[in-house]
């Protein structure tokens, strides 16, 4: 996106006050939203952003600043405004203009079918007419649904201080469904979400329908829920989106800047028995299409497959080039940023627990009285002392072993370390979910997944007896 | 930057919207707005008495928003050249042909305005005294929070987060029928979390200053604050579930404000969204209580001479004496149910629509002292902090579910901390249950700029052991 002289150039002017590392990220993306509600679209929105990133490092300080351009002098500009900030820690490898940037290489390689630039607005609002058709009929009592897309073409470019550079394309579409549904005075909710990182081409099958049905099958299901019980019970989660609960109560604590700052509970514990002998947990950027996935990170690093939990025993955390180096430890290639406006930090990408060999209705056969919680609104945690809460959007008594009625209004609360010990049992239904993480105000495309999980305790909030 | 090149930027937006809008005609648009923004923002993030990271940025993008055969279509920029902003003139005529024809779709006009007279004061939003603050100066304030937090008290082992950050920002708005209008903003933030320990028990506690001027910040007072939040839930236990009154702080009472925000928004409340649908003249709360929105209030971050489409803020009672008045409305809205905008047409960026919006919204405080009502509390929670708002509140269902930290109350006196519970209830018991309104108003930037003062709520399920 920039040539390699100017890069060079760049690079230098950077280091020229004294810095450790310097490096430019240059993103350009087009984007478009289109969002139905009242069987109607009510807005279609597309945006251009194209600017550049600057970085570097002096001792312990990262300095960072931005231009929404690429122009040569505006580059410069900024580029000798970053080299004056802060005391110069007198480490730069100073480039030679004559030399060429490395490219950095990657294994994850997919193909693009259709991209979103090839994709008539009218296409768009077929989609979501149709997802709206499919809640609508699925049941009377679906009075709402809103369903959205929205999708991105990137093009990213890095370089950096070491020699390397790093560019590539990233495709991603997303679809959600919310269904609304009304029984006399009560109403109920719906969601559920498609999202992959590909093209138009995740239409082709009969997946936008299934989300619709799903979403409208929730809302439905609700309507008849009764209270959710109080105080701490034997809890089944379900697979894919109860990965959440992994990604949030110990995730979060496995990202190293956490760490670091001596911010998370899982500090020191490398090598030591953190979960039950049963759970082993991977980070994994490299899953084909996956919506956490990527050929590079934000850093261009390219993307791996990372251990964080094996048989109960930690074994790596979640980093970042800073954090990588400050600790002396391989980069994971999660060094992950919104766009050329963000310092790029320690993120998850497609995050999960893998599967064990339980069977589901064997696991909640063995639950006398407890709760089978299926989907989740969401989530928060506090890393530096792993507590969580999570609300549940679809759950289940369980009573005597057998599935019971749906419960409204539940949430889960606990932390994270202390239930990762009480998981009892994991199944062999490994699925996945995608969703949104928001952590120092940026926000990402991270995905969760697990098998059908038994924690033998959890405090569950409701409002019932 | 002086104030001279601050005029001169001023300049260059109003002269960019111009050129824009000559590119429009044209394009087959019937009416158009130009909404453009610009900002220059620094990030501070200290750690262990060190720069973490310095963040410096000066940006600029607009949105242009075209109505074209009772359709709208929306494109936004972050590259100001005349190419780029042909396209996106483009791209929002191609939206506009898939998003949903209504007559209502049209410009505001001074008719649809609530306020007539502009009573915000433009001088408020803007102090010349704010760029006298050099950038050292600011590093060094988010430097004397770290160390006066650590200092404030001896079980304050750590500091996750101690950042300060600021931003100048101008807004300029431009559209078809005559409408141009432009203000300058700026806010100076710092916030801290602080974690404490005592053995195995570990805490933290938050707080943040936000002013319109650095020389505002009370670095002393927000230290003790954090500090206090972070040792006074040390050692928390669970406790049974049970029911009984709960305190809510004003920091955690202003979070609830959101939610409060989320069911008086008239977009939610047409579509049957809001629990408040057609409760206009009814008592929502048993007691006496007034809420309202004020775009102009002197001190309120979220004042602005215009909102999102141009129409003028102004103050809104939305409940007086506990009795619900209005909703908010944007223009759209407003001429849907045969009234005028409140002028609650609110814009998070240039990369988005308006929709409505909250701007200073607040419980008008009462004649309460906290700790008389701590005093009158015979058994009872008072609740310091809450995790997981976002997920554990549906607004449509109205259920509601959150995790909370605090103190007892036992006999009028705070006992024990106490953590690891939920508070569960329903949006319309919670608000019902409201039986006393403390004298301590605080605001909280959290979408809009809520503000409530503390709160005793009668009757609530604790869920714990």
């Amino acid at each position: 996106m920039i040539d390699n002289t100017l890069a060079i150039k760049i690079l230098d002017m950077l280091n020229s006050g004294g810095a450790s590392f310097s490096e430019i990220y240059i993103q350009k993306r087009i984007s478009n939203s289109v969002r139905l509600e009242d069987s109607k679209i009510e807005n279609s929105n597309s945006g251009f952003d194209f600017g550049c990133g600057l970085r570097v490092w002096k001792g312990e300080s990262t300095f960072y600043g931005y231009v929404d351009s690429i122009e040569e002098d505006r580059l410069l500009e900024a580029a000798n405004v970053l080299s004056a900030a802060g005391k110069s820690s007198g480490t730069g490898k100073i480039l030679d203009l004559n030399d060429s940037l490395m490219p950095a290489k990657s294994s994850y390689n997919t193909k693009i079918i259709k991209y979103p630039g090839k994709m008539t607005a009218d296409s768009k609002k077929d989609i979501l007419l149709n997802t709206n058709r499919i809640c609508r009929e699925y049941n009377k009592k679906i009075i709402q649904a809103t369903a959205a897309i929205s999708d991105l073409e990137e093009e990213i470019y890095t370089a950096n201080s070491y020699g390397d550079r790093s560019s590539q394309k990233i495709v991603k579409v997303f679809l959600s469904v919310n269904a609304i549904a009304k029984k006399g005075s009560e109403i109920r909710t719906g969601y559920k979400s498609l999202a992959k990182t590909a093209g138009y081409e995740i239409f082709d099958g009969g997946d936008a329908a299934d989300i619709a049905e799903e979403a409208s099958r929730i809302a439905i299901t609700m309507l008849d829920a009764v209270d959710a019980p109080v105080g701490a019970l034997p809890v089944v989660i379900g697979p894919g989106f109860g990965g959440v609960i992994f990604h949030e109560a110990c995730g979060h604590g496995l990202e190293a800047d956490a760490v670091l700052k001596d911010a998370s509970v899982f500090k020191e514990k490398i090598g030591k028995k953190i979960a039950s002998d049963i759970v082993t947990a991977i980070d994994d950027s490299t899953m084909a299409h996956h919506w956490g996935s990527y050929k590079f990170d934000g850093e261009g690093i390219p993307s791996k497959r990372t251990t964080l939990i094996k048989d109960g025993i930690l074994v790596n955390f979640i980093h970042d080039l800073r954090s990588s180096n400050k600790s002396k430890k391989e980069p994971t290639g999660n060094g992950r940023r919104q766009s050329y406006r963000h310092v790029p930090i320690p993120r998850m990408s497609n995050t999960y627990i893998a599967a064990g060999s339980s069977k589901k209705e064997d696991i909640v056969a063995s639950v006398k009285k407890g709760i089978y919680a299926k989907e989740f609104a969401g989530g928060q945690v506090d890393p530096a002392t792993g507590d969580f809460v999570f609300g549940i959007s679809e759950g289940y008594l369980i009573e005597n072993g057998k599935m019971g009625p749906p419960i409204k209004g539940a949430t889960l609360i606990g932390n994270g370390p202390d239930i990762l010990n009480k998981v009892e049992a994991i199944a062999d239904d490994i699925d996945f979910a995608p969703g949104f993480c928001g952590k120092q105000g940026q926000s990402m495309a991270n995905e969760v997944g697990q098998p059908t999980i038994k924690i033998s305790e959890i405090t569950v909030g409701g409002t019932g007896a | 930057m002086n104030n001279s090149s601050i005029d001169l930027k001023r300049k260059k937006l109003l002269e960019v919207c111009k050129k824009a809008a000559v590119r429009i005609p044209g394009s087959g648009a019937d009416q158009w707005e130009i909404f453009a923004a610009s900002g220059i923002e620094n990030d501070i993030e200290v750690f262990n008495g060190k720069i973490e990271t310095l963040a410096f940025s000066d940006s600029a993008g607009l949105g242009i928003r075209i109505f074209k055969n009772h359709s709208i279509g929306y494109a936004y920029t972050a590259v100001l050249e005349d190419n780029a902003i042909d396209d996106a003139i483009g791209k929002a005529i191609a939206n506009s042909h898939i998003t949903k024809k209504d007559p209502l779709n049209f410009l505001p006009t001074e008719k649809d305005y609530k306020y007539k007279v502009n009573k915000a004061d433009s001088g408020k939003l803007f102090n010349d005294d704010f760029l006298k603050y050099t950038i050292d100066q600011k590093i060094a304030m988010a430097l004397e929070l770290e160390s006066l937090t650590r200092k404030a008290d001896k079980r304050i082992t750590g500091i996750s987060d101690a950042m300060y950050n600021d931003g100048i920002s101008e807004v300029c708005m431009l559209n078809s029928n005559g409408f141009e209008g432009n203000y300058n903003s700026a806010t100076a933030m710092v916030y801290i979390s602080a974690i404490s320990r005592r053995g195995e028990d570990i805490s933290t506690g938050d707080y943040f200053g936000i002013a319109r001027d650095p020389a505002k910040l009370d670095l002393k007072e927000i230290a003790e604050n954090a500090a206090k939040r972070s040792v006074s839930i040390l050692g928390g236990k669970k406790i049974s579930s049970a029911r009984m009154d709960i305190i809510l702080d004003p920091m955690v009472a202003a979070q609830f404000m959101g939610v409060i925000a989320s069911v008086l928004n008239a977009d939610s409340v047409q579509k049957g969204k809001s629990l408040l649908k057609d409760k206009i003249g009814e008592k929502i709360f048993e007691i006496d209580i007034d809420i309202y929105d004020d775009g102009t209030l002197k001190e309120g971050l979220a004042s602005k001479p215009f909102d999102g489409e141009g129409v003028i803020k102004g103050k809104t009672a939305i409940f007086k004496e506990g009795i619900l008045k209005t909703f908010l409305y944007d223009v759209y809205t407003a001429r849907k149910d045969g009234t005028l905008s409140t002028g609650n047409a609110s814009r998070a960026s240039y990369r988005s629509t308006p929709s409505v919006g909250v701007s200073n919204f607040y419980i008008s405080p009462g004649i309460h002292d906290r700790l008389d009502m701590i005093k009158q509390v015979d058994k009872g929670f008072y609740i310091m902090d809450i995790i997981g708002l976002g997920s554990g509140t549906n607004p449509i269902s109205g259920q509601m579910s959150v995790g909370a930290k605090g103190i007892m109350i036992e006999k009028g006196k705070l006992t024990h901390p106490v953590k690891e519970v939920t508070i569960a209830t329903d949006i319309l018991k919670f608000l019902s249950g409201f039986r006393k309104i403390g004298n301590d108003l605080k605001f909280v930037p959290s979408g809009g700029y809520m503000g409530s003062p503390s709160i005793l709520i009668e009757n609530i399920a604790i869920s714990g052991k």
